[in-house]
């Protein structure tokens, strides 16, 4: 028997005992790693959001977005003067507008719901549809929800107006950027509903379409649409040179809030509003760096709780073998040899410890970080935007209001328990142990045979 | 030949300074199984503790088979004292996780004996001292007093040492049960030819020795 094999049978000496610091080190490592898991977590979804927000200016018209609002389109040769703008690297531009039984042989995938059919009451006596649009006719409460149909020079750059989410080609292939052919890309939903395929045909503006590909996005409003080329539906809609959003991609992300301050003064404030996502992103994401704050101190916290439970633990037992000690030390035994004996004792009640947090850490990450995350969202959004989170577009046009697609962005974390985290847990645990073992071996080296003789 | 000579021991108890040996001078030839009589608080426990190398003296020396244990250093005195010195306590203080076996085996471990050797000598050292092998793997809260003083006298005598140092050793054991390890130890230091000096508080057993020593106040009677 060695010093490793004695320090790990020390360790279950006292049954009891070694199950009441086994479980107590294991809450307090287990609350350690949740946080690290929650730290996690809260940091990836972060870079997520900030990164799906990416560098980039919205310019809507003045008073508009989406299919909200009104005012006067942008035009072709604004976007232009944009596009020489300083650290300006390419602008995504969008003309929006929306199909009807009057225009389209398409059927809209969209139920109207009793959702649709209040925007469609609320706001059909007011409505009046983009200019040009051979939409027309008022909202009744019998209302079916019309086609969105986008014009793009980036298909498959899909903004939040849009309804966000991410392009993926199911077939078929994507139009080029300057095309003006007579062709679509098809929303997975509405090529289902209307049974079209790669190389079918609809009719929109009166004339004939070709699907060019299908693809889908993951949410229902995006699925539902229909992208045309630019100039297509420029000409088709008869609003040429009209531009209904546009997205500057600035070519650094410190450079987005002097682009927007520059496009405002160049556009005026009354021919567009001009928005960047960066500094909403921020505010979004403001309560999970709450949550990486709070989760730093209560890691700290835990490790710090842990060591000092092995600290006094390990204090108790030095000072309880204090005969036994000095008996080791008369026979032979080094203070190297002793504090490495006791070493190994604390190694092993804070690795059993640390297994135990790590199925803690495994239960309890997920849903305790799901719970800080949703708790601290939602009374942050609440504060911040009001009712802004939930806004949704008059007649479905336009998709989700920005803080709401972060909001529900964040919503959807998700904490995973990694190889990395484990190491993390059993590294926590050797500190733990280390620094634990500290004062005791400083007991210990102070222990002379010589005292053990006297008490004798 | 065990030689002490002059050897002095000063404690600061508060602001009282104590002279717990007090030039203490007295040789042990090798071999010879000698006692160390006193009243409680004469010094007994002290003297102990300078000979065993537990603790070093105020002044005088202490020369163990021709080597001085007090010019020894800290490192130095751990070896020696793990290899030349052998130690029986009033309680036994064996490790109580521990067999008996493992706890014999325990001052060779320190010593950096082989395994395969420590095992051998463990248990020829058990039998020697009357311990049946069925007991050899019991902790000692499982053997009796008398047992567990066997225990501690087989490891006494692990590292084959010098000198072994008893304080009180039948102190904790019944009359018949004292009798029997007073007359182990006896035995063993001549087969062994182990120098063993005994602190006792028992005159029967130190009348049994082949010398006396008594202590008053730290001083040794002439």
């Amino acid at each position: 028997m060695n010093i490793f094999t004695r320090g790990i049978r020390n360790a279950f000496r006292n049954t009891i005992r070694t199950f009441s610091i086994v479980v107590i080190l294991g809450l307090s490592l287990g609350l350690a790693l949740t946080m690290l898991i929650a730290h996690q977590a809260v940091g990836q979804k972060i870079k997520s959001v900030e990164g799906s927000v990416g560098n980039t200016v919205t310019i809507d018209p003045a008073g508009e977005r989406g299919f909200s609002g009104g005012g006067n389109p942008l035009t072709t040769a604004e976007i232009n003067k944009v596009a020489s703008l300083a650290h300006v690297s390419s602008i995504d531009e969008t003309l929006s507008d929306r199909l009807t039984t009057s225009n389209t042989n398409l059927q809209s995938s969209i139920t109207a719901g009793s959702l649709g059919r209040r925007f469609a009451a609320n706001s059909g006596e007011t409505f009046t549809p983009p200019t040009g649009s051979t939409f027309g006719g008022s909202f009744t409460t019998n209302f079916t929800p019309p086609v969105t149909v986008y014009g793009t020079n980036d298909p498959t750059l899909l903004s939040s107006a849009q309804g966000g989410g991410t392009f993926s080609l199911n077939s078929g292939k994507v139009f080029a950027s300057n095309s003006s052919a007579d062709v679509a890309l098809v929303g997975s939903a509405l090529a289902s509903k209307n049974n079209l395929k790669v190389g079918s045909t609809f009719t929109a503006y009166g004339t004939t379409i070709t699907v060019v590909g299908i693809y889908s996005t993951g949410n229902t409003f995006s699925n539902s649409q229909l992208l045309l080329p630019l100039a297509t539906e420029q000409t088709l809609s008869s609003q040429s040179g009209d531009i209904t959003e546009a997205i500057v991609n600035v070519d650094s992300l410190i450079n987005v809030p002097a682009v927007t301050t520059a496009v405002q003064n160049l556009l005026g404030t009354s021919v567009a509003d001009v928005t960047n996502a960066s500094a909403q992103a921020q505010t979004t994401v403001a309560p999970l760096k709450n949550i990486q704050t709070i989760s730093v101190y209560s890691l700290v916290g835990a490790v710090i709780a842990g060591s000092v439970i092995i600290l006094l633990t390990m204090v108790m037992i030095v000072r309880e073998r204090r005969r036994e000690i000095g008996v080791t030390k008369a026979i032979g035994a080094t203070n190297i040899g002793v504090m490495a004996q006791f070493m190994v004792e604390a190694v092993t009640l804070t690795l059993l410890g640390a297994v135990i947090g790590i199925i803690i850490g495994f239960i309890a990450g997920n849903p305790i970080t799901k719970l800080l995350v949703n708790n601290s969202t939602n009374t942050t959004t609440s504060a911040n935007f009001g009712s802004a989170a939930t806004t949704v577009r008059v007649g479905g046009g336009g998709g989700r209001g920005l803080f709401g697609g972060f909001h529900s962005s964040l919503s959807s974390i998700h904490a995973d328990i990694g190889w990395s985290i484990i190491g993390y847990g059993l590294i926590a645990a050797l500190i733990v142990a280390i620094v634990g073992s500290a004062i005791a071996s400083i007991v210990i080296s102070k222990i002379r045979p010589a005292e053990v003789m006297r008490v004798e | 030949m065990i030689k002490i000579s002059n050897l002095t021991k000063n404690f600061k108890s508060g602001d009282i300074n104590v002279r717990a040996v007090n030039d203490v001078s007295f040789s042990v030839p090798t071999g010879k199984f000698v006692s160390v009589v006193g009243r409680s608080g004469s010094g007994k426990s002290t003297l102990l503790s300078l000979l065993g190398a537990l603790d070093k003296p105020t002044s005088g020396s202490i020369e163990i088979e021709g080597t001085d244990i007090t010019k020894l250093s800290d490192h130095e005195l751990i070896k020696y004292r793990g290899q030349a010195i052998g130690f029986v306590f009033q309680n036994y203080n064996l490790v109580p996780n521990l067999t008996a076996l493992e706890n014999v085996m325990l001052p060779m471990e320190y010593a950096k004996v082989p395994k395969d050797e420590r095992i051998t000598r463990a248990k020829l050292l058990l039998e020697q001292v009357g311990l049946t092998e069925e007991k050899h793997t019991r902790k000692p809260g499982r053997l009796s007093g008398g047992e567990q003083q066997r225990v501690a006298i087989a490891r006494a005598l692990a590292n084959k040492p010098k000198l072994i140092l008893a304080d009180e050793p039948t102190g904790n054991l019944d009359y018949q049960t004292g009798k029997m390890v007073f007359d182990l130890l006896h035995n063993l230091s001549k087969v062994e030819k182990t120098t063993i000096i005994v602190v006792t508080h028992d005159l029967e057993i130190a009348g049994k020795t082949s010398q006396t020593f008594k202590l008053i106040d730290g001083k040794l009677e002439k």
